[in-house]
């Protein structure tokens, strides 16, 4: 193995290049679900023609996907930091709540908006902080989510919270023709992702969830890195939460809990592992984006919704199939020995 | 055994009980730079006891640790660290979905320059040429730096492992110590003969290297020098090329009385 590449250049004319199975192997696994939502919207421009295939739709779409994909990203931030975190219905409540409770009393739109976000990294701070003493995560969450929702109850005090008219600037509002929601999303989605994968932190967060030995061993605190990933999905349960109360413009106290199955569908079509440490939030976007797809399609030709959940479901299954495949593949091109299987390692 | 200086790493008189239990009894063991030291001994001879003790992870009961000539008390694994050694685990210690690049550079990432480095943006061209360098020093070119650890063969990765631990010892300064535990044990034929070959350019380029192994041939091999533990006590410190397998397996087993009549002579 002779070193014959010029300095400059070296990582990018690397003269040892993955073999080409090895390549299209890992475009699949990474760039599969969207090649999938391209076939999708292809078929379905061509079955549900003309009304699929338009601007205003695309939008509908988009609009349709924007909460399921804001409250995807939390969960997706947790599983990939290594944790689960089902408190989100909870700490959602609680900030439209605490929101619509500060707005009604007087607060002004801006900073009640603010307190609520707060709140929600707080709430998952306190995840954080629990779950670092050694408690398993998806216990402690079940237990801040029954907390978080008796709060928001007591705050409401049973009822919900309405007439929060002035919060439809994140709601119902357009601009330049797109909803706030979609906006909203955009930019989350935005940030998180120059954040997980272009920034120091990021980067770190992620490894912690891969191998929080790992990380402690190359002398970097691992436990700070658990308790960002609880206060980001907390933080964007928060954001779920207001965005939630200001389509409606009234804040329900109930946490509504089937929030938690969509977005994890979409994480897990997003071929999140539960395993953590692995997995890219624009696919995570394209997951919700695929969810709204088909039961938008769906819809205009006049199917039952049940249809679209039990596409979904399918789709799912499927997916599972094809991350399958490719690891084994992977396996079995790569690794002549027992102690390095693809997605277990040796963790 | 070539330097003639003092030792990279020396321990002198080290014991280590556990209750009534002597785990280590008046252990004396040097390594030189350059040199590979292979530790023998069977299953609870006190082989991994030691490397715990050289690495900071267990504080010996009596007995000095002295790293370049100076006197050392490691606390922690940290403190280890800081003094230059690097310890290379068993169990790869890295993470699987990231590249090379990622995992070589974890901890001491290159920040990009101006306003995006102070809000910590990575340079991942820089990192990935540095990795790139770095394996090219150590003669060992995988995979292209951006293949995540995943799908790497078991070799490679522990090869990635070995790097990871010697790009450290280099950062620290020039020559560091590197221990090594294990570091074929569940590798195959060639890929043993692969990091077998990246010991031996890492001792060459002066670290010293300080290998665990219950593989007989790999010592054999790869060591200037050999120490066999048994129950605790040093028995046989030989250099490799005066000795023979039998004479190794006798005093692993304890069949073959110890070289030294009383303890602690070196």
């Amino acid at each position: 193995m002779t070193v014959t590449i010029a300095a400059a250049t070296a990582v990018s004319t690397d003269k040892d290049k993955d073999p080409a199975l090895i390549r299209w192997l890992i475009f699949v696994r990474d760039r599969g679900i969207f090649v999938l939502w391209a076939l999708l919207l292809i078929a379905f421009s061509i079955w549900a023609s003309p009304y699929f295939a338009s601007i205003d739709n695309g939008l509908l779409i988009a609009n349709a996907a924007a909460l399921t994909a804001i409250f995807a990203a939390g969960i997706a931030v947790g599983i990939i930091c290594g944790a689960l975190d089902l408190s989100i219905p909870g700490t959602a409540a609680l900030a439209g709540c605490v929101c619509g409770w500060l707005i009604t009393h007087g607060t002004p739109t801006g900073p009640a908006i603010f307190v609520a976000l707060v709140l929600g990294g707080v709430v998952g701070m306190i995840n954080g902080l629990i779950s670092l003493r050694g408690f398993n995560p998806i216990i402690v969450t079940i237990g801040t989510l029954s907390v978080m929702s008796g709060a928001a109850a007591g705050i409401a005090g049973g009822y919900t919270i309405s007439g929060l008219d002035s919060l439809v600037f994140l709601g119902t509002d357009r601009f330049a023709g797109v909803p706030a929601p979609v906006w909203i999303t955009a930019a989350l989605f935005a940030v998180l992702t120059v954040f997980l994968t272009r920034t120091r932190d990021g980067i770190r967060m992620m490894a912690v969830g891969g191998n929080a030995e790992a990380v402690r061993r190359s002398g970097i605190h691992a436990d700070r890195y658990k308790v960002l990933g609880f206060v980001i999905s907390g933080f964007c349960a928060a954001l779920g939460g207001i965005v939630t109360t200001a389509l409606v413009t009234e804040a329900n106290p109930s946490a509504n809990v089937s929030i938690i199955f969509n977005a994890l569908t979409a994480v897990a079509l997003a071929g999140v592992s539960l395993a953590g440490g692995r997995g890219s939030l624009p696919r995570v976007l394209v997951g919700a984006l695929i969810l709204g797809t088909i039961s938008n399609a769906l819809t205009i030709k006049g199917v039952s919704p049940y249809w679209a959940t039990a596409t979904t479901g399918l789709l799912l299954l499927g997916s599972l199939a094809v991350e399958k495949w490719v690891s084994t593949t992977v396996s079995r091109r790569l690794v002549q020995n027992a102690s390095a299987s693809v997605h277990t390692g040796t963790r | 055994m070539t330097a003639t200086t003092e030792p990279a790493l020396q321990l002198r008189g080290v014991d280590m009980h556990y209750g009534y239990v002597r785990a280590l009894d008046g252990i004396d063991i040097e390594v030189r730079q350059g040199e590979v030291l292979g530790l023998l001994g069977d299953n609870g001879a006190g082989k991994s006891t030691l490397l715990k003790v050289m690495s900071g992870a267990h504080q010996p009961t009596n007995g000095e640790i002295r790293v370049h000539g100076a006197e050392q008390t490691f606390g922690s694994p940290a403190d280890a660290t800081h003094a230059g050694i690097q310890m290379v685990y068993q169990d790869l210690a890295l993470v699987d979905a990231q590249d090379i690049a990622t995992n070589l550079s974890l901890g001491r990432e290159i920040l990009r320059k101006g306003l995006l480095g102070w809000l910590g943006f990575i340079d991942h061209k820089a990192q990935r040429r540095r990795s790139t360098e770095e394996m090219d020093k150590l003669g060992v070119r995988t995979a292209s730096m951006t293949r995540p650890v995943e799908m790497l063969s078991g070799g490679q990765r522990q090869v990635v492992a070995l790097a990871r631990g010697a790009t450290r010892v280099f950062d620290e300064e020039r020559n560091g110590i590197l221990l090594l535990d294990e570091p074929t044990a569940a590798l195959g034929y060639e890929q043993t003969q692969q990091v077998q070959a990246l010991i031996r350019r890492l001792a060459d380029q002066g670290v010293a290297c300080v290998l665990v192994t219950h593989n007989l041939p790999l010592a054999m091999d790869v060591c200037d020098r050999i120490t066999v533990l048994n129950r605790g006590r040093k028995v046989a410190d030989i250099p490799a090329a005066e000795t023979e397998n039998d004479h190794l397996v006798g005093w692993i087993t304890g069949a073959r009385p110890s070289m030294f009549a009383t303890e602690g002579a070196s």
